[in-house]
């Protein structure tokens, strides 16, 4: 394995580790963040899966019928169990699953 | 509402969508690695050290274009900084009463997804736990590293052969968010959850990807803010 390639995973891997673990151990022992701080923490959940579905339904959004249709009955199929059963696996399950049908179905 | 106690199980049970949607893209991962010059060696370390997908494929076309090894870190770890926020975001929703012992371990872990399917179950009433996290974590963990292998050792077009099995596991990621997206949003979410995401197609559009989710990931919370 080469040097500069083990250089760059293990700077980034430390990177990623002091970024996820740090602030929690950190906060240990602290009390609940009030304020600004607290509000802002508050949102920082619900904006960050905003923004990851966002991100990740951009790239399939197009004006090529045969390939939005897939990603209609993929999010209808997760809007339809998620309000039927509020279970996230078997919502996101049945996307997955519907999404796979439409594209074998379309051909 | 009523907490309940979550197990080791439980958590891996709830990386199961995790699980799905990561072996593909690791799996396309390993295959691209392999096809810019890598070894399977190298691109299996390259996610068991990482662990951070979009940021891992940055760095094949660093390192193959020949980028400085400095450079080419540092560009790989300013991708990563949103990562800053979900251990905070994730123990104010956890209550002063959770334990963080173990917390170096299972934050490896923390990744979007795992964040996202965390914070899904605590809005969902139930109570933190470390084994919770340390299988939710796990199994997404295993799955990438795995998924990686996989591609690596078995090349390209494996899937290629099943264009619906392809396009239905590149779809569970999308579905996942829907679905977590779902499981938290209250009217007094809405307007966090706009902001964000008119933030992220403004900062996609205009600048790049990973640009668009800091900018999102921002806007969304600092409207939270400004929210009475």
């Amino acid at each position: 394995m080469s040097w500069e390639l083990l250089t760059v995973a293990l700077m980034a891997g430390v990177a990623n580790w002091c970024f996820r673990a740090l602030p929690i151990l950190a906060h240990r022992g602290r009390t609940t963040a009030g304020g600004w701080l607290g509000r802002f923490l508050s949102s920082t959940g619900p904006a960050a899966i905003g923004t990851l579905f966002v991100a990740a339904i951009l790239p399939s959004l197009t004006s090529d019928l045969a390939r939005l249709l897939p990603v209609i009955t993929g999010t209808a199929a997760v809007l339809a169990l998620w309000f039927t059963r509020k279970s996230v696996v078997l919502a996101t399950l049945a996307g997955a699953l519907a999404h796979g049908l439409a594209v074998w179905l379309i051909g | 509402m009523t907490r309940t106690k979550a197990t080791f199980l439980d958590g891996l049970g709830a990386s199961l969508p995790i699980v799905m949607g990561y072996f593909p893209i690791a799996f396309s991962f390993g295959v691209a690695a392999t096809r810019a010059g890598f070894t399977e060696v190298e691109a299996s370390a390259l996610s068991l050290i990482i662990y951070a997908g979009a940021s891992q494929f940055l760095a094949l076309a660093l390192l193959s274009s020949g980028a400085p090894v400095l450079v080419a870190a540092f560009t790989l770890i300013a991708m990563n900084l949103r990562h800053l926020l979900y251990g905070p975001a994730l123990m104010r929703e956890a209550g002063e009463e959770a334990t963080t012992r173990l917390a170096w371990a299972w934050a490896w872990g923390l990744t979007d997804e795992v964040f996202g399917q965390a914070l899904g179950a605590l809005a969902r009433g139930q109570k933190f736990s470390e084994p919770y996290m340390f299988g939710l974590g796990l199994g997404a963990y295993a799955s990438w590293v795995s998924g990686t292998v996989v591609g690596a050792f078995a090349g390209g077009g494996a899937l290629e052969g099943w264009p619906a099995v392809n396009a239905g596991l590149g779809f569970m990621l999308p579905a996942l968010f829907l679905a977590l997206l779902l499981s938290i949003l209250s009217r007094r979410q809405v307007p966090v959850i706009a902001v964000a995401a008119a933030a992220t197609v403004a900062g996609t559009l205009a600048l790049s990807a990973t640009s668009g989710i800091l900018l999102g990931m921002l806007a969304g919370a600092l409207a939270g803010v400004i929210r009475k």
